[in-house]
This record gives C-alpha cells, sequence and structure tokens, in this order.
C-alpha cells in the first residue's frame, strides 16, 4: 500500500454504467454490491433540485420521473448547448444553455430542474458519490482519491468537465486514464511479448480506437481516434425511429411526452439486447385506447440499421491506422470494449476489417475498470514494473490572424508534451492580450473546438512590439492543458485568467463541492436524527417496561419524575430536528434512569434467588 | 527552456550517489532540472552523430522514462510531480526529434551554428514551381473525383520525397564539421521537405 497508505480507487465513468474498482497483491477487482456489478449512470432530482436516487433506483423508476431522471450526462460533459442541439430534441429530460453574467458568450448544456440548472459535472458527482460511497462501505474508511476513465478521443473540456465532477464529489482525481489504454492494461496481464494491439471500444455514448505497442512491460500508445458523440445511444435511437415512423404512420400519433421518449428508449435498449442472442424479437407498445403497436424485428433488419453508425467506427480505424503508419494486417489483436461489442454484427464486421477474431477473453464492461485499478496501483507506488506511455488524440493550436489554426502540437504526440509560442502587443502600452486556444484537425479555427480565451495580463506597458510574451502550452499525463506565461524582457511572470468556453470556472467548481459536501452533511444530520430518535424510542419504551414492572419498589417521587421525563423526551424527540439537542437529552435521561435499572437488575436477582 | 540550469550534478544531493544520468538519480529516484548545456542526445545518452542506432534509441529512451516518468510521483509532493511531468516532456520531444531522420538533421544543424533551416526559409526555385504544378494537379483530380490520379500523384510525390530524403542524409551525415556550403544546402533540402509533407497531408485528406 501507499506510503501514506491513502487507497485509490479505480474508476469507470460510463455513458450507461459506471464501475469502482480496486487491485490489490492478488489483481484487480471490481467492487460489487451484492449481486451488482455496476451502478447505471442515471440521477433522478426532486423537486428543489436535490438528488433523490442514483443509479439502480433511479433506473427502475426512470419512465414514473421521466423528466427528472437525467441518464447518459457523459455525453454532454465539457460540451455546449449549441454543439447539442440534434440530440437534446431525443432526450426525456429539459436541457438549456446556461450562461454566466462576466462572459455572456460562455455555453454550459445544463438540465433544467424546477428553478436549478444542474451542470454535468454535477450530475457526474452524484454517480462518482454513488461509487464512492460503494467503496468506502467496502474498506470501512473513507476514500479520498481515484483513477477516473475517459474516452481516449475526449478533448481538454471533456477531461477538464471530468475532474471537476470528481472534485465536487470529494474526490481527487490523481489521474485521467484513457478507456482503451486502461483496458489494455488489464488485458497486459497474460499478454504476448511484442504484440501490435488495437483497443476498439464502443461504449454507450462514445467510440474510441486505439493502436498500441506491447513489448515486454511497456505499454506505448501508437495512436488513437474516435468520436465522443457516437455509442450504443445511437444504435437505440435507431430503433426509435423506425417504431416513431411506424407509429406516426400507423396511428397518427406524435411521440413527445416524456414518458413516452422514455419508455421507447428502455424499449429499444431491450430489443437491441435481445438481437444479440437471438434472431428475431417482437416490438410491442401500448400506446392507450386499445392501440397496440406490435411488429417482429429480426436481425438481418437490426444490422441494416445500425450498419451506418459500424461504418463511421471503421472510418475511425482507418484514420488511426493511417496515423499510425501501419496496415489493418499489421495489427495482431483487436481486442473488444465496452457494451455494444456485445453485438454479433460489431464483432463480426471488426473481425473483417482486422482480418483478425477479436479477442473477447474478459468482461468488456468491466475491463475499463480493472485497468483504472491497476492503473491506481501503480500512482499508489505499489508497483514499478509497468510503464504507460500514452498520446494526446488532438492537436493543439492557437487562432492566428485571419482565424486559422496555428497548430502547436500534433495529435499523437507522447504525454505530457509541450511547447512554446511568443506573442506580443499590438498598441503601445498594451498591458494584456487575448488567446483563443483550439484543439481539433481542421484548418480554421471556427471548424475546431475552443477550449477557451486565455487573457494574459500584467504585461508590463512597453510600445507596440516590444513586450516578448513566452506562453508555453503543457499537455500533462492527463492529457489537460496547463498555461503558463513569461514576459522576456522584464521577466515577469505574466497573469492568466482563463474564460472556459463550455466548462465551469475554479470557482464555480469549489462553490458546487461545497454544496455537495454540505449537503452531505446534511444527509448525515439527517440519518443521524432518524438513528436518535429510533434509540429514544427504544430507551423509553425499557424504561416504560421498567416502570410497570418495578416501579413500586422505588420512591413515588422519583417515579413521577420518570414518568414526566420519559414523556417529555419522547414529545421532543417527535418534533426537534437538532440532532446535537436530542443527543444531550437522550443522554440526561439515560442517565436519570440508572437507579431505576439498578433497582431492577436487583429484583432480577433476588426472584432468581427464590 | 526554463527549466534548464546552469551547471550539472555530479553527485546526487539527496544520497551522494554518482550520477549516471544528468536529469535522474538512479539510486534514489531524486530528479533534476535539465542542465542549460545539455542537448538531446546527452540527454539520452547518445553519441553526437546523424546515423543512430534507432533501437539504441529507444532502449535509451525507455530507461530513462522509467526513472522520470511522472506515474511514480504522484505521491512525491508538487514540486516533484511537476518536475517529472516537464522533465518527461523534454524527454518525449528528444525522441521525437531524435527519431525523425528530418527532424534529427535540423536539430543537428542547429546545434552546429549558423541560422535554422527556418530561419533562412531558402528554398530552391525549382522545388516552388514544381510544388504549384503539383498542387494544381491535386485540386483537380480532387474536383473530378479521380482516385487513380490521386494515387499516382502520391506515389510520385513519395518518391520525390524518399529522393531528397537520401540527399538529407547524406548532408547530415557530414554534421558537425560540414562545409558552409553543405550547411546551406542541407538548409534548402529541409525546407523543401516541408512542401512535399504539406502536399502528402493535403492528398492523404483528399
Amino acid at each position: 500500500m501507499a506510503k501514506d497508505s491513502e487507497i485509490i480507487v479505480g474508476i469507470d465513468l460510463g455513458t450507461t454504467n459506471s464501475l469502482v474498482a480496486y487491485a490489490d497483491k492478488s489483481g484487480p477487482s471490481v467492487i460489487t454490491d451484492g449481486d451488482y456489478a455496476s451502478v447505471p449512470s442515471v440521477v433522478r432530482f426532486g423537486v428543489e433540485g436535490e438528488i433523490a436516487a442514483v443509479g439502480q433506483e433511479a433506473r427502475d423508476h426512470a419512465v414514473e420521473y421521466a423528466e427528472s431522471t437525467v441518464y447518459s450526462i457523459k455525453r454532454m460533459m465539457g460540451r455546449g448547448f449549441s454543439q447539442l442541439e440534434d440530440e437534446i430534441r431525443h432526450l426525456a429530460y429539459p436541457v438549456e444553455r446556461r450562461g454566466s453574467a462576466e462572459d455572456p458568450e460562455r455555453d454550459v448544456a445544463a438540465v433544467r430542474v424546477g428553478a436549478r440548472l444542474i451542470t454535468p459535472p454535477e450530475i457526474s458527482a452524484a454517480i462518482l458519490g454513488a461509487l464512492k460511497v460503494r467503496a468506502e462501505r467496502h474498506f470501512g474508511r473513507s476514500i479520498k482519491k481515484a483513477v477516473v476513465t475517459v474516452p481516449a478521443y475526449f478533448d481538454d473540456a471533456q477531461r477538464q468537465a471530468t475532474r471537476d465532477a470528481a472534485f465536487i464529489a470529494g474526490l481527487e482525481a490523481v489521474r485521467i486514464v484513457n478507456e482503451p489504454t486502461a483496458a489494455a492494461l488489464a488485458y497486459g496481464l497474460d499478454r504476448q511479448e511484442q504484440a501490435k494491439i488495437a483497443v476498439y471500444d464502443f461504449g454507450g455514448g462514445t467510440f474510441d480506437v486505439t493502436l498500441l505497442k506491447l513489448s515486454g512491460d511497456v505499454f506505448e500508445v501508437i495512436s488513437t481516434n474516435g468520436d465522443t458523440h457516437l455509442g450504443g445511444d445511437d444504435l437505440d435511437r435507431e430503433i426509435i425511429k423506425l417504431a416513431t415512423r411506424e407509429i406516426r404512420e400507423e396511428f397518427g400519433l406524435e411521440i413527445d411526452t416524456p414518458a413516452i421518449k422514455q419508455a421507447l428508449r428502455t424499449f429499444a435498449e431491450r430489443v437491441k439486447i435481445a438481437l444479440s442472442s437471438q434472431t428475431k424479437t417482437t416490438l410491442e407498445i401500448d400506446l392507450g385506447n386499445n392501440r397496440i403497436y406490435r411488429r417482429d424485428i429480426s436481425v438481418q433488419e437490426f444490422e441494416e440499421l445500425i450498419d451506418p453508425w459500424v461504418d463511421r467506427t471503421l472510418t475511425c480505424c482507418t484514420q488511426a491506422l493511417r496515423d499510425a503508419r501501419m496496415h489493418a494486417q499489421d495489427v495482431d489483436q483487436v481486442v473488444m470494449v465496452g457494451g455494444s461489442t456485445r453485438i454479433g454484427h460489431v464483432r463480426r464486421r471488426v473481425g473483417e476489417f482486422f482480418g483478425v477474431r477479436p479477442y473477447t477473453a474478459l468482461n468488456p464492461e468491466q475491463v475499463v475498470a480493472l485497468g483504472a485499478a491497476m492503473q491506481a496501483s501503480i500512482l499508489a507506488g505499489d508497483r514499478r514494473d509497468m510503464l504507460l506511455l500514452d498520446v494526446t488524440p488532438l492537436s493543439l493550436g492557437i487562432e492566428t490572424m485571419g482565424g486559422a489554426m496555428g497548430k502547436l502540437i500534433m495529435k499523437n504526440t507522447k504525454i505530457p508534451c509541450q511547447a512554446t509560442e511568443s506573442f506580443t502587443t499590438f498598441q503601445d502600452g498594451q498591458t494584456a492580450v487575448k488567446i483563443n486556444i483550439l484543439q481539433g484537425e481542421r484548418e480554421l479555427a471556427q471548424d475546431c473546438r475552443s477550449l477557451g480565451l486565455f487573457n494574459l495580463t500584467c504585461i508590463p506597458p512597453m510600445p507596440s512590439g516590444m513586450p516578448k510574451i513566452d506562453v508555453t502550452f503543457l499537455i500533462d499525463q492527463n492529457g489537460i492543458l496547463n498555461v503558463s506565461a513569461k514576459e522576456q524582457r522584464s521577466g515577469t511572470v505574466a497573469g492568466i485568467q482563463i474564460l472556459p468556453t463550455h466548462g465551469l470556472t475554479v470557482e464555480e467548481v469549489k462553490r458546487m463541492s461545497t454544496e455537495s459536501l454540505s449537503h452531505a452533511r446534511e444527509d448525515m444530520e439527517a440519518h443521524r436524527l432518524i438513528d436518535l430518535r429510533n434509540q429514544v424510542a427504544f430507551d423509553t419504551h425499557k424504561a416504560e417496561q421498567m416502570l410497570e414492572r418495578h416501579g413500586h419498589l422505588i420512591e413515588a417521587d422519583l417515579r413521577g419524575r420518570l414518568q414526566e421525563a420519559m414523556v417529555s423526551l419522547r414529545a421532543f424527540s417527535g418534533t426537534t430536528t437538532e440532532c446535537n439537542d436530542l443527543s444531550r437529552r437522550l443522554t440526561e435521561f439515560d442517565h436519570m434512569m440508572i437507579p431505576l435499572a439498578e433497582v431492577a437488575v436487583l429484583a432480577g436477582v433476588q426472584r432468581s434467588d427464590v | 527552456m526554463s527549466d534548464r540550469a546552469c551547471s550539472v550534478p555530479q553527485k546526487c544531493l539527496a544520497c551522494d550517489a554518482e550520477l549516471r544520468s544528468p536529469i535522474v538519480c538512479q539510486d534514489c529516484h531524486k530528479l533534476y532540472p535539465i542542465p542549460k548545456s545539455v542537448d538531446y542526445f546527452e540527454l539520452l545518452g547518445l553519441d553526437h552523430r546523424y546515423d543512430i542506432d534507432l533501437s539504441r534509441l529507444d532502449d535509451r529512451f525507455l530507461s530513462v522514462s522509467r526513472h522520470i516518468h511522472p506515474d511514480y510521483f504522484t505521491n512525491a509532493g508538487e514540486e516533484m510531480g511537476h518536475l517529472s511531468t516537464r522533465l518527461s516532456a523534454e524527454i518525449n520531444e528528444a525522441l521525437k526529434v531524435l527519431k525523425d531522420p528530418v527532424l534529427r538533421a535540423g536539430y543537428m544543424l542547429e546545434l552546429s551554428g549558423g541560422p535554422s533551416a527556418s530561419d533562412d526559409r531558402s528554398v530552391p526555385p525549382e522545388i516552388l514551381s514544381e510544388s504549384v504544378m503539383l498542387r494544381e494537379e491535386i485540386e483537380q483530380a480532387t474536383a473530378d473525383g479521380d482516385g487513380k490520379s490521386l494515387d499516382s500523384l502520391r506515389k510520385r510525390v513519395e518518391e520525390r520525397g524518399s529522393q531528397l530524403l537520401s540527399r538529407i542524409r547524406e548532408l547530415a551525415k557530414q554534421l558537425p564539421n560540414a562545409s558552409d556550403d553543405e550547411k546551406s544546402s542541407l538548409r534548402q533540402a529541409l525546407n523543401s521537405m516541408k512542401y512535399y509533407n504539406n502536399m502528402l497531408d493535403l492528398l492523404w485528406n483528399s
């Protein structure tokens, strides 16, 4: 275990399901709760915007509470409302744009619950919180650190949002690890020497492909590609679209209520799973008023529906191979990760593409969490025998004059990596320079993703063109950008103010964390109150019994006072919400009861003597 | 490079062991900022020559990475953690530059003094006219959706690129003792290479 003996868990924060795992000397294993290995990534909110349920319970009642049950939140992490408009139409819960006073341009997608707008990191934090509690119950101690996985193709904003979510949940994300890399680590346990591996990771909401070179204990990522908006959700949506269209044609009905949207979604998921093992299944939806939509759907029909999506994953594979300067036949092994790889058609097409039978020895839904746990054990200092070398998935650059994207760091560069660029001023006495930082492969800034505006301040006033501000862009081992700046002539360190385009500011994250922790404290108080009330009920009940049986053995005066104290404590317990007061009164009461208890014990002894 | 210190320590300040690498103590894993005078070859413990053994380069890279990778400094405090991140970034850059025959030539040219290829910007005129011509052909073939033409153009550009690469290798081997004429030919060859690479990018994305 680590020097400070702090436990670091591995967390797979998935679109559909999330898991927590831990690796000890015997290897990694998933921390389960009874029969459940995973926590569904579903959160239900109450009318005030408070968390009402997380995980299985929230999923079980998703149709009932369609508008306040949030699922697939991962697809919104680090994204703006404007980027998600197409997708939002299909959701059962309402999503809005959340701007901010200091930056009207900012566009963060957020879920509307009553009067509150809840951001994706806060919702993910609820899921992480449930995993944290699960791990804490397992170890019987508090857990503060975790390795959290993200799709390899996540950009800086999406990674930041994930790290923010952990922070809000009271967890330090000691490392953000790419899911396919984690999966390779888990698979690497029984690896062969020197192999080129493709990890095909088709999850609930995202797709990634990563090409790695394995030699001995070194895991070296060569290239990665993907689509953070391509997953099982899209396959479900094909079935939903089919049913929606046919219901409109047959019954003239539009499916637009949140409850029917949610029901249809659950249904589509079931059809997809059924067709992974059967050749045919029946779609049947009760539309009310004796109207029933029913039709058979065959595997062939399903495969035709999803084929365009599978094609898109293979396009990503082609690009990854091209970037690695490899051919499909150079790949020795293809590892399948993610729930969507359970679909036979997906396996077949991937097998054909690479010309090898995909490797599926490990549970595709658990392999990422297991790998995260192994990475956690490396970070905890438990092992130094493995070396993991990962890359940045997207090129990083800045907007140059004329709106072009000036690349500073190319995609698939080993991380950590850095680049330094010099900036100057255009006006005499100018003390600040704004830089628009971009990620992406396109030529024009507007076609790339803006990570945010970096405002370099505190530049000493000089004639225009004189200051030379060296800005260093460092992508760390988490794939997250760190920016530092120095004015070379004066040697002053320039200040940097960051306005994230689709993310939260440091202050906002801190506030959310405090709020969520104070909620947790409120929750704890509530639990304590319930426990205390139960104790009061139990103790007063016992006192009542003793008074009945042995009350005649004590003085009438004391008997009267005990009677009175009992009634008053019961009344107080029923009305107060102050745990500390109730606890004090209970202790006083227990203390008062001691003489009677002693008499009762003695009476018992005497009676047994008879 | 702001992280580069001025002098090279001989012994580890923490455990007094003889330092075999300028940036890390192999015994106690204490890290040191990269000394100003140390170049990429020295960083990885390789001889200053253009013809390097690529598998030895990989071995050296891995063995240094094993000591400085941020994975091993999670509990070592913030300062050591940051230093390991920055050192790893430098080592990664060193590997990238030394592994690539064109970048390596450019880097050695810079080490040998005089203007760098990109400062110099000179390109033989025949390359400029050839590139204008090729670009037009590529655009035409792309507009026509003519896959066959694009394939043959790609072959042509790749062939021209590999001829140029042989020339770069020839010239770079003379470094660091190359004559001024050889150096300026190398600069031109390196700049020409950029044109071919840009065209290849264009062709791959067409």
